[in-house]
């Protein structure tokens, strides 16, 4: 499991260390406090370690800085300054924890002249399989998307095409285990159908015959997307799910599925990260999950110096600062100046 | 003003009158002593009468949320449970109304106020419902209004709205 990130002068963040839940880690907070970050940085020290490629390569290609100089993800400052991220995690068969570790200056602009530091080869000995899903949808998008994407410089975050390679990955030997058998019941269930693909272009597949995923509602084929990566063995005991605002483009009916979805999948061992600014993503969690499941709720926010800070708590109703309750709030606030002017004031 | 409710302590600056509404001693000049529902606190200020009621819901908010519900009977007990709380806010309301009505006290504006341990989301819900049902504002053939405005919120937002009216669990 991944346990803990910790931050200096990268990105958004000036020095921050977040330790992690083993299962669920929800980040909440308003635009541009670096929940995507922390996403992209967990999922590529993950993706590292099965790729067996460079950490800075890695970086450089998910967080795709103009022209892919990566010293800009050093957190701007007027003088040179370095920055670095570290990620930490746990492992069964080693009793230890092991780490990676990026490190550069403002200056850097090869990603191959980035220091890459810690237990690297431990790290890339005990591959963790990750999967990083992104806020717009690339199954519809997957005809002919990963050829063009390796054989021409086209301006995507390496995200969108390795979830394409996830989804693509033929299926696991043998059959699904009652677990994984009821999360793909429930899915089929919701989705009306079960997925398969042809010549790199997704269907749903049901009694009516082959819908084509273009002609798809985008909540929809979100859940044919973790239908498939519960159905290829990508999501199992180990992995880690990352999903940057699962509710885009999601009927709030859906959102309950999901929920259900992910909760089910931390159970048998799935360590999830996800960022939301939806309330019914929240409270579907804080309704759903048990005293067994392990859930942290992360709230990211600003100090009075500007810095990137954090509060964490495993109950929603102990969140704060809540960022998307205070919304609600503000309409109450609003309300009641309509009403009672000055009264109380 | 300073007056103890339900669990909770108010400080009503610039009130005239502050007290409890439903009152259950008899030597007291406040009892209310009616077989009618009645809010917890009414407060008396030179231009509106404000309606307070309170219910401490901490372990219980999520009977009262939907989504909570597993299956079509759940969904049912839910929305009963929601409708239940709704009702008693709405009937608590028109029995005070008709009270104070009767006691030719419903000459100025009258707020309704709700202290509710819920998140401020499910706060705007049952707000949203309570004022459709009172109803808030007035009727094609009414001449006054049985209530100026109401409102749902927890003690955080309360306090954050009201810095002259502070409530603090006791």
């Amino acid at each position: 499991m991944i346990e803990q990130i910790k931050f200096e002068r990268f990105t958004a963040f000036e020095d921050l260390t977040i330790p992690f839940s083993k299962g669920i880690n929800i980040f909440i907070g308003e635009n541009g406090t670096g929940k995507t970050h922390i996403l992209k940085a967990i999922y590529s020290a993950c993706d590292v370690s099965k790729t067996q490629k460079s950490l800075a390569e890695k970086v450089a290609r998910v967080f795709l800085p103009s022209e892919e100089q990566i010293g800009r993800l050093v957190k701007r400052k007027k003088a040179s300054t370095t920055g670095s991220f570290e990620v930490v995690r746990s492992t069964d068969a080693k009793q230890r924890s092991l780490s990676i570790k990026l490190s550069l200056s403002n200056h850097t602009k090869d990603a191959l002249k980035a220091k890459v530091l810690g237990t690297l080869k431990l790290w890339q000995d005990l591959p963790i399989e990750a999967a990083y899903i992104p806020v717009k949808d690339m199954m519809a998008n997957a005809p002919g998307f990963r050829s063009l994407y390796n054989l021409r410089n086209i301006h995507f975050e390496e995200v969108y095409a390795d979830i394409l390679d996830r989804a693509f990955l033929g299926s696991l030997k043998g059959q699904p285990d009652q677990a994984r058998k009821n999360l793909l019941t429930i899915l089929q269930r919701s989705m009306d159908g079960k997925v398969i693909f042809k010549n790199e272009e997704f269907f749903l597949k049901n009694k009516q015959g082959e819908l084509e995923f273009t002609l798809l509602a985008e909540g929809i084929r979100k859940l044919g997307l973790l239908w498939v990566l519960i159905q290829n063995g990508t999501l199992l005991n180990g992995s880690v799910l990352l999903w940057d605002e699962p509710e885009t483009n999601l009927n709030p009916k859906l959102i309950r599925t999901v929920v259900e979805i992910l909760i089910a999948l931390q159970r048998i061992g799935v360590q999830i990260f996800l960022s939301t600014h939806n309330y019914s993503i929240l409270k579907e969690f804080d309704l759903q999950t048990g005293d067994t499941d392990e859930i942290f709720y992360v709230s990211l926010f600003r100090d009075e110096s500007g810095d990137v800070k954090f509060s964490r708590t495993n109950n929603y109703l102990d969140l704060a600062p809540n960022s998307i309750d205070e919304t609600y709030g503000s309409f109450i606030d609003r309300e009641i100046t309509k009403s009672l002017g000055n009264l109380g004031k | 003003m300073k007056i103890v409710a339900d669990g909770f302590e108010f400080f009503f600056e610039g009130a005239k009158d502050v007290f409890i509404f439903d009152e259950k001693d008899p030597k007291k000049s406040t009892f209310h002593g009616a077989p009618m529902k009645g809010v917890d606190i009414v407060a008396v200020f030179p231009d509106q009468y404000i309606f307070i009621e309170i219910k401490d819901y901490t372990a219980e908010a999520d009977q009262y949320d939907e989504a909570k519900a597993a299956d079509t009977a759940e969904l049912m007990a839910v929305c009963d449970k929601r409708k239940w709380l709704k009702n008693y806010l709405k009937y608590k309301f028109r029995d005070t109304y008709l009270y104070r009505h009767a006691e030719d006290k419903v000459d100025k504006e009258i707020h309704y106020l709700c202290l509710l341990t819920f998140d401020n989301a499910l706060c705007s819900t049952m707000a949203k419902s309570l004022r459709k049902e009172l109803p808030v504002g007035r009727n094609r053939r009414w001449v006054r209004e049985l209530a100026k405005s109401c409102h749902v919120l927890n003690v955080v937002q309360w306090n954050k709205n009201f810095p002259k009216w502070q409530v603090a669990v006791v």
